[in-house]
């Protein structure tokens, strides 16, 4: 037994060591010029391309599907092939990157808008700025672009857009005679008028789980009230500052004050729209699907939600600020057809695909011109209200983004279960941040 | 007649070789039956080698990630130096210190409460005359669940809003806490879920090794007046050690790598209240990109639970030969 034991020891070593020098080195991308110099690989024309997105349903009919139909009857050439991806968007990430490095993965897929930093400073994503013109990058809507760009070369072209909103209830604000809060301060004496009267158990609900979400919605509550998360040369933590205890004190507020629910610290999207779709909050906080969701079928308060900018702090000028979300399209750096890949990214940035997705799936068009014609505002009431807000991206132009959001999101969501103060989840907030950006810790 | 000539001859022609080796001689090989290994060998490798493949060549692919410098990339991972700066990385960071605490509590925990009401279940399942079919069949529905499907029934049960545990608290006048909302309610509750699901599986391995009890023993101790109570202290369960030794290392083992329950009812929360060294090092790994750091966190819970394990065998053994020599 010990000595048949031994040879196939001595064999696993050996596969181990061959492995390990295989994988070692052959790292580095040529560098090639920028702004659409270079050639792509392949036939613009012809072939056949993956496409990765997770399914967006809207009546039983996916968008991707209808897109790539699209696609094909412009494109006969290019046969595209659906690869439907997990809707966890960090199960997403993880079947990507493991798929990409092992050589393989989608030639085109569909991504979060916080990866391009961590996904260049990984070559996980092509930097496709260097094959498509700057003419071809200004017909996006101002800031997004530069939200996709990393050390000076753009990593995905912005799909759709994302954004937080105010969601109310008309029919009690009315009753009440009561107009849409623009200061957090009228949302909170709004609420109690409300909750007062039992028209409503709770006054505002949002997203404070333990995930990506809290990180977005405290970014709102931290820029109205002045504060940041990183310096402006991102390598360090500006987060320990009294605007942000001040906003992190504000959302334990609302739960102190009963304003928001206790449960509010489990809450994703999905539960926070199911307390207001079930008619038990005046108030909610939600991206801008919810609209669609708020109105439709199975909703207990169809017909009578209002969407408003988010409200800022007393004392501060404009509507408050809204965290950009949204979802990019990335091309993979494996792919053997990169032309006909940006045939399908030009597509699906352009004009048909972008009016589509804006007035069948009430998504937030990337295209400026789509964005701003008049029939695609008419019938899309979130996007009309798109030109008074103001937006805020989360400092994920860190490649260590995924940690720093870690420790916002665990910060706020510490206070909210009560088990941390402002003061103290902002200050070991602050020092995880600063030991993340260094590119140090776990 | 032939046949029925050669069966006895063979019975006995093995009877004698096992007396053989019995008899503390070395086991003789000769050429045949060299060959024939060899050919067995031969015949395994295939199946050998696939198995290495999917398990031994990732082990030790990971061990050696946690020494190197590992940096993820389109071009598949770039590995290069030796270091052991993943791993004071890793034991520096209070995020690990707090998951192998709350790993080694939520280990110990389960599997004592599993081992106790599981034993107990066993015991009087034992006893049952009638029903103990179907009881065992109703018992093993837990079992037979995928974690992450039960996890996900438990996240029903727990939901602040709609949940049926909210009811019951509010109709015990305990008013409505939001049990994974908090750190200690979340932990209690997937201690809960935990027990619930695994408790069967102790129950059927104690049920196995109580049936199997030689019946002279119950028969002398009843003879010698012992009560039931005694019976069961210094009979039953000296008897059932290695058994129960056996459900012990199996949940030991499990629980130390516990993964789906917070994956999926807390995302590691409230806070890293729930972040066990799995839900951290899948982290690490998979969402931060931090292969190396990530590869010392696999390789370290994989090395401490081998020696918790070993801890746990040495203590037992010790044990049981003390009773050896007692009786």
């Amino acid at each position: 037994m010990k000595a048949s034991r031994r040879p196939l020891l001595t064999a696993g070593l050996a596969l181990a060591a061959a492995t390990a020098l295989a994988l070692t080195g052959c790292s580095g991308g040529s560098s090639s010029a920028q702004n659409g110099s270079s050639k792509p690989s392949g036939n613009a024309t012809k072939g056949s391309i993956s496409f990765w997105a997770g399914p967006s349903m809207v009546g039983g009919q996916d968008m991707n599907k209808i897109l790539i139909t699209e696609f094909q009857k412009e494109n006969p050439g290019i046969t595209v092939k659906y690869i439907p991806a997990p809707q966890d968007t960090d199960t997403n990430r993880a079947t990507l990157t493991t798929q990409i490095s092992g050589g393989g993965g989608p030639d085109v897929y569909l991504g979060d808008v916080v990866w391009p930093a961590q996904f260049a400073s990984h070559q996980l994503a092509l930097p496709i700025s260097q094959y498509l013109p700057k003419s071809y990058w200004d017909t996006f809507a101002n800031g997004l672009v530069a939200g996709a760009t990393y050390n000076g070369k753009v990593y995905a072209a912005p799909f759709f857009e994302d954004q937080g909103f105010l969601y109310y209830r008309t029919d009690i604000l009315k009753e009440d005679n009561l107009t849409v809060p623009t200061t957090w301060e009228q949302l909170v004496s709004d609420a109690k008028i409300a909750q007062s009267k039992k028209q409503v158990q709770y006054g505002y609900v949002f997203q404070g789980a333990n995930y990506e979400g809290a990180t977005c919605d405290f970014m709102e509550f931290l820029t109205d009230a002045g504060g940041k998360v990183l310096s402006s040369d991102g390598k360090k933590s500006a987060l320990d500052s009294p605007a942000a205890v001040k906003a992190l004190t504000f959302e334990q507020s609302l739960v102190k004050q009963g304003i928001a629910p206790a449960a509010v610290s489990t809450y994703q999207e999905t539960q926070s729209m199911n307390a207001f779709q079930d008619g038990d909050s005046l108030f909610l906080r939600n991206w801008d699907y919810a609209y669609a969701s708020a109105n439709g079928q199975g909703s207990k308060v169809a017909g009578k939600v209002g969407v408003a900018p988010l409200p800022t702090f007393q004392g501060e000028s404009g509507s408050g600020y809204s965290n950009i979300g949204g979802w990019d399209l990335y091309v993979n750096p494996h792919s053997k057809n990169v032309a006909a890949d940006l045939t399908f990214v030009k597509f699906m940035t352009g004009d048909t695909a972008q009016k589509i997705i804006a007035t069948q799936f009430s998504e937030i068009p990337t295209n400026q011109a789509v964005r701003t014609s008049a029939d695609v505002k008419a019938s899309n009431a979130v996007l009309a209200i798109v030109p008074q807000t103001q937006l805020v991206a989360r400092p994920s132009n860190s490649p260590q983004y995924p940690e720093v959001s870690q420790a916002i999101y665990q910060a706020v969501n510490g206070v909210l279960a009560g088990s941390q103060s402002p003061s103290d989840a902002i200050k070991s907030a602050s020092s995880q941040i600063n030991t993340a950006v260094s590119n140090g810790g776990l | 007649m032939v046949t029925a000539g050669t069966v006895p001859r063979r019975g006995r022609a093995s009877r004698t070789s096992s007396h053989d080796a019995r008899g503390a001689l070395p086991p003789r090989r000769n050429a045949y039956q060299q060959s024939m290994a060899r050919l067995g060998w031969g015949f395994s490798a295939p199946a050998l080698v696939v198995i290495a493949a999917v398990t031994i060549f990732p082990i030790v692919f990971s061990v050696v990630m946690s020494f190197s410098n590992v940096n993820v990339l389109g071009s598949g991972f770039s590995i290069d130096g030796f270091t052991l700066s993943n791993y004071t990385t890793v034991f520096q960071a209070s995020v690990w210190q707090y998951a192998l605490a709350f790993t080694v509590g939520y280990t110990v925990v389960t599997v004592t409460l599993e081992i106790v009401i599981g034993t107990l279940i066993a015991l009087v399942l034992e006893r049952l005359e009638a029903f103990r079919g179907w009881m065992m069949a109703i018992l093993l529905i837990p079992w037979s669940l995928i974690t992450v499907i039960s996890a996900t029934l438990w996240g029903y049960i727990y939901d602040p809003t709609y949940g049926i545990a909210d009811r019951i608290f509010g109709a015990l006048g305990m008013g409505s806490p939001v049990i994974l909302g908090t750190p200690t309610s979340a932990i209690i509750a997937m201690i809960v879920a935990d027990v619930w699901k695994t408790t069967p599986f102790v129950t059927i391995i104690v049920l196995a090794g109580l049936v199997m009890l030689p019946r002279d023993v119950y028969e002398a101790a009843e003879v010698d007046g012992a009560s039931g109570w005694k019976t069961f202290w210094t009979v039953t369960l000296p008897l059932l050690r290695p058994t129960i030794a056996l459900a012990v290392l199996f949940r030991i083992l499990q629980a130390f790598g516990v993964f789906d329950l917070p994956f999926v009812l807390t995302q590691g929360g409230p806070r890293n209240a729930t972040t066990s060294l799995a839900i951290l090092g899948y982290r690490v790994m998979f969402t931060d990109l931090k292969f190396g750091p990530g590869a010392a966190v696999a390789t370290t819970t994989a090395v401490l639970v081998v020696l918790g394990c070993l801890l746990f065998l040495r203590v037992f053994k010790s044990q049981v030969t003390e009773t050896g020599d007692e009786s």
